[in-house]
């Protein structure tokens, strides 16, 4: 058996050698590093993940503090992907870090998710998530999708040819998260949703948000799939 | 007619989680929203009886109708 990690020892029970060994030959694409991106990346990190593709185009802001895992006082100004670096060298340094600072944009798909095993969505826009499933499918990626606004959230898990979040968001032009804000304890739960799904797709597991997404309400504490009918 | 209306995440504030109408025959998924003051645009999308439904769907009696607002924010 090949040398298994002190680091992801206590993990074993749960992910097995076999499969960390797979997770360390894996790529996943993150697309956006604010509230979701930034503990989807940190959770990548510290399982191991072989390599991490960070996009964004973006630099901290002082507004960004109530909740992105990557922005502190010291670091208001710099690109959201160089303040990431900085931590997921510091936590992980054995994962490959690709950091673009750049908006994804459907013509750079190609270039930017090249390697990608499974795509992250943490994109705060509804028109840009769109773009990006349609970019996914098009380079016949599965795309882990998920979105936020106060004390709600959403995750599912787009194959190509799924169309799961053109059906969701086809029809809002506006998300409501551009009135509620989002507080830091949303992110948190919806982004590890999100990759604990992203990690059953590296898997080979069986997704059981694969035409569906779970609607979660931290308001009533309640967490519910509904299916996406084909 | 009964149909049963189902609101999610901020469409609950100031109506309801989950109310049984009394409805017309032949009263569609447009008037619900309208009745419910919510705009078409404001609905993420809207389910019944689990299917993605148009706006001009006629309920039935016995449906059960769900509506989401977009939420879009990372």
């Amino acid at each position: 058996m090949s040398r298994f990690p002190d680091r992801y020892r206590r993990n074993a029970q749960t992910i097995s050698p076999e499969n960390q060994t797979k997770i360390q030959a894996s790529t996943v694409a993150v697309i956006g590093c604010g509230g979701l991106g930034g503990y989807i990346a940190e959770e990548l990190a510290r399982l191991g993940i072989g390599r991490l593709i960070l996009i964004d185009g973006d630099r901290i802001e002082e507004s960004n503090l109530n909740r992105q895992l990557f922005a502190t006082e010291k670091v208001v100004g710099t690109p959201k992907v160089e303040s990431a670096g900085k931590r997921l060298r510091e936590v992980n340094s054995e994962v490959k870090l690709e950091l673009f600072q750049d908006w994804f944009k459907e013509e750079k798909a190609q270039t930017l998710l090249t390697g990608a095993d499974v795509v992250c969505d943490a994109l705060d826009s509804i028109p840009a998530r769109l773009e990006l499933e349609r970019s996914c499918h098009a380079l016949n990626l599965p795309l882990v999708f998920a979105g936020i606004a106060g004390w709600y959230g959403l995750v599912g898990v787009s194959f190509p040819g799924d169309q799961s979040v053109a059906r969701l968001f086809g029809q809002g032009e506006r998300g409501v998260e551009t009135v509620l804000g989002n507080p830091p304890f949303t992110p948190a739960v919806v982004a590890s949703l999100a990759v604990a799904e992203a990690v059953k797709t590296l898997l080979g597991k069986e997704s059981v948000l694969r035409h569906a997404w779970l609607q979660v309400d931290l308001l009533a504490m309640e967490f519910e799939k509904f299916y996406l009918q084909i | 007619m009964r149909v049963l209306i189902k609101l999610f995440a901020t469409f609950r504030e100031g109506r309801f989680k989950s109310e049984e109408w009394e409805l017309a025959p032949g009263a569609t998924v447009a008037e619900v929203l309208s009745r419910l003051k919510i705009k078409p645009e404001e609905v993420s999308i809207q389910l019944v009886n689990g299917k993605d439904a148009a706006l001009g769907q006629v309920l039935q009696d016995g449906d059960v109708m769900a509506l989401f607002p977009p939420v879009g924010g990372g």
